[in-house]
């Protein structure tokens, strides 16, 4: 019976797979629950399943609605989520591993060394997805982060369990069968090359061969790797077959989130933005301080978007010192940013950028002493002269004019918007569902 | 251990047996919560409002309905080909007195401005087309540009009823020719007002008029027609 010291590694393999297993599954679920087109709590914690508090699952939403959490997304809505190929590897890992458990001795080698091959894989895939997180993203998930874990504890043990074999191989006979001793001589032939001295009649029985050293582990066939590998992948793809065929039809949700009954604005109040790849018209309706505006141009950008939309900018500022619609500012200093916006002409999506990047520091400054007037102080710090521009009275009144622009429109007080041609981008397809969606609705877009 | 390889196989497909179903079985309930829109229900969404017009602290009760009285019998609302509304129309929509149809209107000050005429005359001088296109362009949030012109209580009533209307359509066209604005006709509310109503008192002459250089009188200040912008809902 073998020791635990050489057991340890596929106890540690199965351990590192099931939390693998685990982690995988609570983040697919949370993936899956948001196929009903509605915005759900997330599990993000680093205990598998629990909830996270409150306005914590700020990564792991991040990491959900980001291009990198699934696979096949301008094809189907959602795509299909990479955790859920990751809860069928760490199912066969943890299979694997407790066969290589309870075997023992008489699992051959080869389990050992494909431990190591195909378990370095999660780790070679989770820093991959680490790297993007932190530097596209800029946050790591706790799901995300025990999925890392666990592959990086899978990893290590197929390091293990290799170190472990080369020793016992090297502390046992190898279990194929060795040559027969050469039996006792009676006679040793004188003339036999290398035969020294007297000849010797030996009568006496010989000495008690050593006790044998246990039998090493059979090597196995080299066929088990891509054996166990065939199994792997079936293991990988069959949740994720089995989540494709289930999906429900979106088709007919798409488009009916409203029209845009007037795609120009008389007076040319509206700001247009495209580069040279711009092929599908669009009109967009941000506030410059509202989070979400900032979250969905993010996608947009990460999607690879942006450059190719044909944007006309209709800034809708959440603010009431310029905002008729509101009775407080929900966003203060959207206002005196949207002005620096209009008054930077070529410059304005640069300016955009900045109240994006800048967001939470400028609301703070907004909500702080000086109020408005720290907004405006950042703004000439950082763009400046735009002051005479933005306090003069044409630069308000096409603000008025965009604002004039929305009612016309009978649009919603809400922040994005975002209306392909004429048709709404719905605000349930702005986070996992839009590459989908964005294409069916654009269909410019389909084959770019 | 004998039979470690049939453990094996059998946690493994059990494992995988387990995640397929969860997964079908969730994504099915989501596709039914998705279809029956049970998920929305229990959400809740907050309902968001509608962008409209700006609504003033000014827009009271008694405010709107005489608003709404002088949109629906002026020719604003309700397809009604009639542009403007006569003296008589007036006192039979507002229904109130002249000072208390003239206070509904003090909140304006800020917001409008007086146009000064000569005597007997309609012309716009360039001081009151100036007033006019500033206050045209200052719209904001406001859905009606109320034009309410006077006439003094010099000449015959006839004549001054026909003068106030004169002077209320010179800020019609004046507004029609500067902007073309092509929905001008769902904008403009016209009023005049004839010598026999709603005369102005001298208090009026510190609103914001078009000739600050000249001697405002009682009568001066009803030669006149009162422009702005109105920042109420209907």
């Amino acid at each position: 019976m073998p020791s635990g010291k050489t057991r340890w590694p596929a106890a540690l393999a199965l351990l590192a797979s099931l939390l693998g297993f685990a982690f995988g599954a609570s983040s697919t679920l949370d993936y899956i629950q948001h196929l009903d087109r509605q915005v759900h709590d997330l599990h993000c914690s680093f205990i598998p399943g629990v909830d996270a508090a409150k306005g914590a699952d700020t990564a792991c939403r991040a990491a959900m609605y980001s291009p990198y959490s699934a696979l096949f997304r301008d094809r189907l809505w959602g795509g299909i989520p990479i955790s859920l190929f990751a809860v069928g590897a760490f199912a066969f890992f943890a299979a694997f591993a407790l066969y290589v458990l309870l075997a023992g001795r008489s699992a051959p080698r080869r389990a050992a060394h494909f431990l190591l091959i195909a378990g370095v894989t999660p780790l070679l895939v989770s820093v991959g997805m680490l790297i993007l997180s932190v530097l596209r993203l800029g946050s790591i998930c706790k799901t995300c982060a025990g999925i890392y874990a666990a592959s990086t504890l899978l990893a290590v043990a197929g390091v293990a369990a290799l170190i472990v074999d080369r020793r016992e191989a090297r502390a046992a006979p190898s279990a194929t069968p060795a040559p027969p001793p050469p039996p006792p001589s009676t006679v040793t032939d004188p003339a036999a090359p290398g035969a020294v001295g007297p000849t010797i009649v030996d009568d006496a029985a010989p000495p008690a061969p050593p006790a044998p050293p246990a039998p090493g582990r059979p090597r196995g066939s080299l066929l088990l790797l891509p054996a166990w590998l065939l199994a792997l992948g079936a293991f990988s793809i069959t949740p994720a077959l089995l989540y494709a065929s289930a999906l429900p039809s979106y088709a007919g949700y798409i488009a009916g989130c409203g029209k845009l009954e007037k795609l120009t604005e008389a007076n040319g109040a509206l700001l247009r933005i495209a580069g040279p790849g711009a092929v599908q018209p669009a009109t967009l309706f941000v506030d410059p301080l509202c989070p979400t505006c900032k979250s969905f141009h993010q996608r947009l950008a990460a999607e690879g978007l942006i450059e190719k939309l044909d944007i006309t900018l209709v800034l809708f500022p959440l603010d009431s010192e310029c905002n008729w619609m509101l009775d407080r500012p929900v966003h203060p200093g959207a206002c005196l940013v949207s002005k620096a916006i209009l008054c930077s002409e070529h410059r304005a999506p640069a300016v955009l950028d900045w109240a994006y990047d800048n967001q939470d520091a400028i609301l703070a400054a907004a909500k702080s002493g000086a109020g408005t007037a720290n907004v405006q102080a950042m703004i000439r710090q950082r763009w400046p002269g735009l002051d005479a521009c933005m306090d003069s009275k044409p630069t308000s009144q096409r603000l008025d004019r965009m604002l004039r622009y929305i009612i016309d429109n009978k649009l919603p007080v809400s922040t994005p918007q975002i209306y392909l041609g004429d048709t709404r981008l719905c605000d349930e397809d702005t986070d996992i569902g839009m590459p989908y969606a964005i294409r069916r609705l654009a269909p410019a877009l389909r084959s770019k | 251990m004998k039979g470690a390889g049939i453990i094996g196989i059998v946690a493994g497909c059990g494992l995988l047996a387990a995640s397929g179903f969860t997964v079908t079985g969730q994504v099915r309930a989501a596709a039914q919560r998705l279809k029956t829109g049970v998920a929305e229900a229990a959400a809740k969404p907050a309902l968001v409002a509608v962008a409209n017009d700006a609504e003033a602290p000014y827009c009271t009760p008694a405010f709107k309905t005489v608003l709404q009285r002088v949109l629906n019998a002026c020719g604003l609302t309700g397809g009604d080909s009639r542009r403007g509304c006569q003296p008589a129309d007036v006192k039979n929509l507002a229904s109130i007195s002249d000072d208390d149809f003239n206070a509904l209107f003090v909140p304006l000050k800020g917001r409008g401005g007086v146009l000064m005429f000569d005597d007997g005359a309609e012309k716009l001088d360039d001081s009151s087309k100036k007033m006019i296109e500033e206050l045209w362009v200052d719209r904001r949030g406001a859905r009606y540009f109320f034009v309410v012109a006077r006439a003094s209580k010099t000449g015959t009533a006839d004549f001054n009823r026909t003068l106030s209307h004169k002077r209320a359509n010179s800020v019609l066209f004046h507004v029609s020719d500067k902007f073309k604005d092509p929905d001008l006709d769902k904008k403009v509310g016209l009023l005049w007002l004839g010598n026999e109503f709603a005369q102005l008192g001298k208090d009026y002459c510190e609103w914001n008029v078009s000739r600050k250089d000249r001697q405002c009188t009682p009568e001066a200040i009803n030669r006149s027609a009162f422009v702005s912008w109105v920042d109420c809902q209907l």
